[in-house]
């Protein structure tokens, strides 16, 4: 669990000597640093520790809205069936498989489109700026209705400009396992305006002389864009990352709405959060459904644990000690 | 250094004292009542919790109309003494705007006529009804009344529904004015779960302008009547015959019908026939009644009628034309409110009765006819919807007062607004005379009667094991369901041995 | 709005990929490879911007169209009804019918038939009718122009529009500025205080997103019914003030970026943590928390289940996310209300966006901090 800040540890260790008792100036420090995250303390405690411990305890019981046999404790038989359970593990494939795809496009899209919007180069960039935000605003199953109309294999947009570009069977994009990802990473690039902004407050934090140095070093936009913006995005592209993977391993709500959470076609779109929530609120069964979302916890908590230890190569605190 | 420090410390506990009466300034925009908002706010809202009654919150919505009701803090609405009853809404229909003003209305009144009890109205969209109801039951603050909902949307919350048949009996309620039948509908393995109200037969839609386009006489409107064919014979109506004519009723853009050479099925810009294509078990029902439980309650089955029915639907789309495509049926620029016949696109439709609500738009060009028969036997697949009562709530008698009154007096209203034909036999006439007053070319409301007889039997909807999960397979956008319209060229009889041993690994699991 | 960015870039000193300031630009000659550079992005986010917004266009011409319309098939792109004709009573369309002389009328087709067509001439209905031979499919219907700006009144009308849109904002204000707060103090104590357990204490912040919220939604319904606070503003707004981890990430991340000289020469001078975080980390950290009040606000605006389960009971309290989905029921669908509500719902965080846009304009120049 420490694993996440370890090297802010380890540079503190070098910088002094570790002591067991805080000196006053420390005390003084760690006083002030557990005020100003109390709020967090206080709402983790009463708000969310509650809930989860709920939640895991559902994952020892047979909790289920019918309750046809009385409500008891039932050890790890929920887990053990979730061993069993192909259609689990299947799911979970299914989401990686996707990840694949999704992630490289939802971290790279915004951040190019950032350098982008942000060139010195581009006219009007505060009106692309609000044109390229408007998307994220739409309310998703607004959205998804939207996505439906320009994706039908018929009358869909898309697919009328792909036989007005001489495409002549054009795909069949909600409906062929061959071409759904794509299909659903389209729909999800729409919402970038969120990643844009993200990159954007982070290039806006690149403080320029930065830039004006390495000019004077005769660096170009390739090499500015790799010794300072890069290294300087990193804590920002980290953030993105992290949240894109937790986004992704929650993926499910656009194939619930498109497919009506059949995970059709073949399966392709049969999400591991889909299998989850489909347990829990349409088969009502609370205590199967929790113990798949403290699985995909554990995954989440093993994959950004890995990311969180590669971040020491790769990510730069310039304030950071 | 200190000052600082101290103001920084009192500036994040007042942050949080913010924070913790965080209501406090919400509750000022549209109330006037500063005492109210004066007010801590979890302490009314625990007694709410307690008593189902806070007294702010309950003087507040009571003493002013609805239109300026104040915010108040408790949850409750109801006033001091008074039992508070919840009526859930719209786990099927019942949810569209218009409906939901006049259910609104139906509450208005009761609570103006009832000192006793509160009926607070929750109007949930369809979009998050299922999962709202179950957070709520699962959380032990369940309402007390849920409808309209049908026999399946009831029967995703299979266990959940109070037996009536003691309330019926202590309150010597009358149940002699519904068809027995109806009565029984609702009698199951969980007791007398509901006390009829909407009924919707099977008829078959037809747009007189195509049939008149295309030269054809309009379906019979009897059972047991023949239908004249262009040529003059006369023959049975059955599927084949449908068939026969739905395919003239298919014409594509260059105005060549289905049944001729050079049909471009491509570019089809009208269709002959639609079926009931929500659900698997209601398509397969009008080839005949059937369940997918064998009569162990376990192994899992395909009624014959059915594979016949689904295999005619199949051919429809895929061989014959006459019938939409998955890919046309969900493009909302063919098929936007996403019942084709609507558009008047389409010549022919099997469905319930309840599709009324959307038929307005074809103006005077819709009739009914009569459901055909398949292998000499009609069977028109039925749907009822009522209001039912949770076998959790704390007041099963005041839910049941209300109860009766929404299948009451408030029962014209509501029918009217659902488009629902009341179950008592009575009501009939006069629901039949208002409908015509929306659809003045009379339509003719005897053939839905006549339907009433062809009930398919068991009830397409009826409980399976692991209800929620098997409608996954064959249910309204279920894996099945999706996949025949959307694959060409599929093996029928691999298809309905897969889903079979599907569901039969579902319900092994259990 | 051009010149207003051009202003603020003023005071930013250019760099390479950090928009440089159009005065700047202004005082030294125009190279021509610039210009060139400058067409080629500029066309090139044009075309990329005209995919990336056809569904939006897409979702308007919806919005304007009426049921008939959308259904109708080879209409035009545009909003259009076919011209009709009143005639015996009854609405016929009118169709452009080539003539054997080669010329084509606009004539209204009365009884539409397989083989042949009656037609009548709608300036003049009570002439005789003609009779077409062909099939009248392969006609073209006269179209005009017709967008249906009813629905932008009926949505307004049929969910209380106004009301719901009172609900919204003050809901999505409140909580954004809760979520402002506290998330902006909690960063701050993790991105720049030490404290024995601070990396545990991060990654059980992180951690909490990790469970998907479905699972959380019973119990935490159940906390808040036996509260009292179901049917009140208080479960959408309270926790805001209790800091979430996804913004806490975010603007933590963006402190880790701000250099500490400058937090020291501010202790230095006397200043405590507090006068340090307004004085200095702040200003420099307006776009971090400028992103995370738009993510707060949109996220607060389109939020569907929460205000569902909480506000069941209240109608007059419950947000336009929620009235919208009244348009896409199951068996009653209008798809031109849901874009048309969708359209009029975006218009507030839109035009917020708008003003607060020119914050992610261009890079800093630090001062006061000899690099």
């Amino acid at each position: 669990m420490t694993a996440i800040s370890r090297p802010a540890r380890a540079r503190q260790a070098a910088d002094r000597p570790r002591r067991r008792r805080l000196s006053p100036l420390a005390r003084r420090e760690a006083f002030w640093g557990y005020l100003f995250i109390s709020p967090w303390i206080i709402g983790f405690l009463v708000f969310v520790l509650g809930p989860m411990i709920a939640s895991l305890l559902f994952t020892f019981t047979n909790i289920n809205l019918a309750q046809e046999t009385p409500l008891a404790f039932v050890g790890l038989k929920n887990w053990q069936t979730l061993l069993g359970d192909g259609q689990a593990w299947a799911a979970l494939g299914v989401t990686f498989r996707f990840a694949l795809l999704q992630l490289p496009v939802i971290i790279a899209l915004p951040f190019i489109l950032a350098l982008a919007l942000n060139s010195k180069y581009l006219k009007g960039q505060g009106l692309f700026r609000v044109l390229f935000f408007l998307p994220y605003v739409i309310p998703f199953v607004s959205g998804v209705l939207i996505w439906q109309g320009m994706l039908n294999l018929e009358t869909g947009w898309v697919n009328m400009a792909l036989r007005w570009l001489g495409v002549e069977n054009p795909p069949n994009w909600l409906n062929d396992s061959a071409v759904i990802y794509p299909a659903l990473v389209m729909i999800g690039v729409w919402g970038i305006g969120a990643g844009i902004i993200v990159n954007l407050a982070g290039l806006r934090g690149i403080p320029t002389e930065l830039y004006d140095a390495a000019k004077i070093d005769g660096a170009g936009f390739w090499g500015a864009l790799r010794h300072i913006t890069l290294p300087m995005m990193s804590p920002v592209i980290f953030y993105t990352l992290v949240l894109a993977i937790v986004d992704v391993l929650q993926y499910f709500l656009v194939p619930l709405v498109i497919n009506n959470g059949t995970g059709e076609p073949s399966g392709s779109t049969f999400f591991f959060n889909l299998y989850l929530y489909k347990n829990f609120f349409t088969y009502q069964n609370m205590a199967y459904g929790a113990t798949l979302a403290w699985l995909l916890f554990l995954v989440t908590l093993v994959v950004s644990l890995l990311v969180f230890r590669s971040s020491r190569r790769w990510v730069y605190y310039a304030g950071e000690r | 250094m200190r000052a600082t420090r101290t103001t920084a410390a009192i500036a994040v506990l007042a942050l949080l004292a913010a924070a913790c009466g965080g209501s406090t300034p919400t509750t000022q925009p549209a109330s006037g009542d500063t005492a109210q908002a004066s007010t801590p706010a979890s302490e009314p809202a625990s007694e709410a919790a307690s008593t189902a009654a806070s007294p702010d919150a309950g003087a507040s919505g009571e003493a002013s109309p609805p239109a300026n009701t104040p915010i108040p803090i408790g949850g409750s609405t109801a006033a001091p003494g008074q039992t508070e009853i919840r009526w859930y809404c719209c786990l099927g229909g019942g949810d569209a705007p218009e409906q939901v003003d006049v259910e609104k209305r139906v509450v208005e009144k009761f609570n103006q006529s009832h000192d006793k009890i509160h009926v607070t109205f929750e109007a949930v969209p369809y979009a998050g009804a299922n999962d709202a109801l179950a957070t709520e039951i699962a959380s032990g603050n369940g309402p007390d009344i849920v409808g309209p909902v049908g026999i399946g949307g009831a029967n995703a919350f299979h266990g959940q529904w109070l037996d009536l048949a003691p309330l019926i009996q202590q309150n010597s309620y009358d149940l002699s004015g519904f068809p027995p039948d109806a009565v029984q509908t609702y009698k199951l393995d969980e007791g007398q779960v509901g006390i009829p109200f909407a009924i919707y037969p099977s008829v078959l839609f037809y747009d007189k302008a195509l049939f008149d386009e295309a030269g054809l006489n309009p379906p019979p409107h009897a059972y047991g009547d023949k239908y004249t064919m262009p040529d003059g014979s006369k023959v049975d109506w059955t599927y084949d015959t449908v068939k026969q004519i739905a395919k003239i009723l298919t014409v594509d853009k260059n105005g060549k019908d289905a049944s001729q050479d050079g049909f471009d099925a491509s570019n089809i810009v009208q269709w002959g026939f639609e079926p009931q294509r929500d659900d698997l078990r209601g398509m397969g029902a009008y080839f005949g009644g059937g369940s997918l439980v064998g009569a162990d309650g376990k192994t899992a089955q395909i009624p014959d009628p059915w594979k016949a029915a689904w295999s005619y639907w199949y051919d429809s789309m895929w061989k014959d034309h006459i019938s939409m495509t998955g890919p046309v049926y969900s493009s909302p620029d063919i098929n936007p409110q996403d019942y084709p016949f609507f558009t008047g696109k389409v010549a022919m439709s099997e469905n319930f009765l309840w599709s009324t609500y959307g038929l307005g738009d074809l103006k005077e060009d819709w009739d009914m006819g009569i459901v055909p028969s398949y292998k000499g036997k009609v069977t028109a697949a039925f749907n009822a919807d009522t209001f039912r009562i949770l076998k959790d709530t704390k007041h099963p008698n005041e839910a049941f007062e209300v109860l009766t009154y929404l299948l009451g007096d408030a029962a014209p209203d509501l029918l009217g607004a659902y488009g629902g034909m009341p179950a008592r036999t009575a009501q009939q006439q006069a629901f039949f005379d208002s409908q015509d007053q929306t659809f003045t070319q009379k339509p003719d409301w005897n053939v839905a009667v006549q339907g009433i007889q062809y009930a398919d039997q068991p009830n397409f909807e009826s409980y399976m094991p692991a209800y929620n999960e098997t409608l996954g397979l064959v249910g309204s956008g279920g894996k099945y369901t999706t996949k025949w319209q959307t694959e060409q060229g599929l093996d029928m009889n691999a298809e309905f041995e897969s889903l079979r041993s599907e569901i039969q690994a579902i319900w092994d699991k259990q | 709005m051009a010149s207003g960015v051009g202003r603020l870039e003023a005071v930013a000193a250019g760099g390479e990929l950090a928009g440089v300031t159009r005065s700047r630009r202004s005082l030294r000659p125009r190279r021509p490879r610039d210009a060139v550079k400058s067409f080629a992005l500029t066309f090139a986010i044009v075309a990329v911007l005209a995919a990336f917004l056809s569904p939006m266009v897409r979702s308007a011409l919806v919005s304007l169209k009426t049921p008939d319309q959308l259904s109708e098939t080879n209409a035009p792109l545009l909003p259009s009804l076919p011209r009709q004709l009143e005639y015996q009573g009854k609405s016929v369309d009118i169709y452009v019918v080539p003539m054997p002389d080669g010329s084509s009328r606009q004539l209204a087709l009365v009884k539409p038939g397989r083989t042949q067509s009656t037609f009548v001439d709608p300036a003049d209905p009570a002439l005789a009718p003609i009779v077409w031979q062909g099939a009248w499919r392969t006609l073209d219907r006269a179209w005009q122009l017709a967008p249906a700006w009813q629905n932008y009144v009926d949505v307004w009308n049929l969910i209380d529009f106004p009301r719901l849109l009172f609900n919204t904002v003050a809901l999505a204000l409140i909580s954004m500025v809760g979520t402002l707060v506290s998330c902006t103090l909690v960063a701050y104590g993790f991105a720049r205080f030490r404290f024995p357990g601070r990396s545990l204490l991060f990654t059980i912040l992180i951690a909490t997103i990790f469970l998907p919220g479905a699972v959380t939604i019973i119990p935490t319904y159940t906390m808040f019914a036996k509260l009292g606070w179901v049917g009140t503003w208080l479960p959408l707004l309270v926790p805001t003030f209790f800091a979430n981890a996804f913004d806490v990430f975010l603007i933590r991340q963006y402190f880790l970026t701000i250099p500490r000289e400058m937090d020291e020469a501010a202790a230095i001078d006397g200043a405590g943590p507090f006068r340090t975080l307004v004085s200095v980390i702040l200003p420099q950290a307006w776009p971090a928390i400028i992103a995370v009040a738009i993510f707060h606000l949109v996220y607060a605006w389109n939020d569907f289940f929460n205000p569902l389960i909480y506000l069941s009971t209240r109608p007059e309290l419950q947000p336009l996310a929620v009235g919208l989905q009244r348009f896409n029921g199951i068996h009653y669908r209008n798809p031109a209300y849901v874009q048309a509500g969708t359209l009029m719902t975006m218009l507030i965080p839109v035009v917020l966006f708008l003003v607060f846009q020119r914050v992610f304009t261009r890079g800093v120049v630090i001062t006061g901090v000899d690099k």
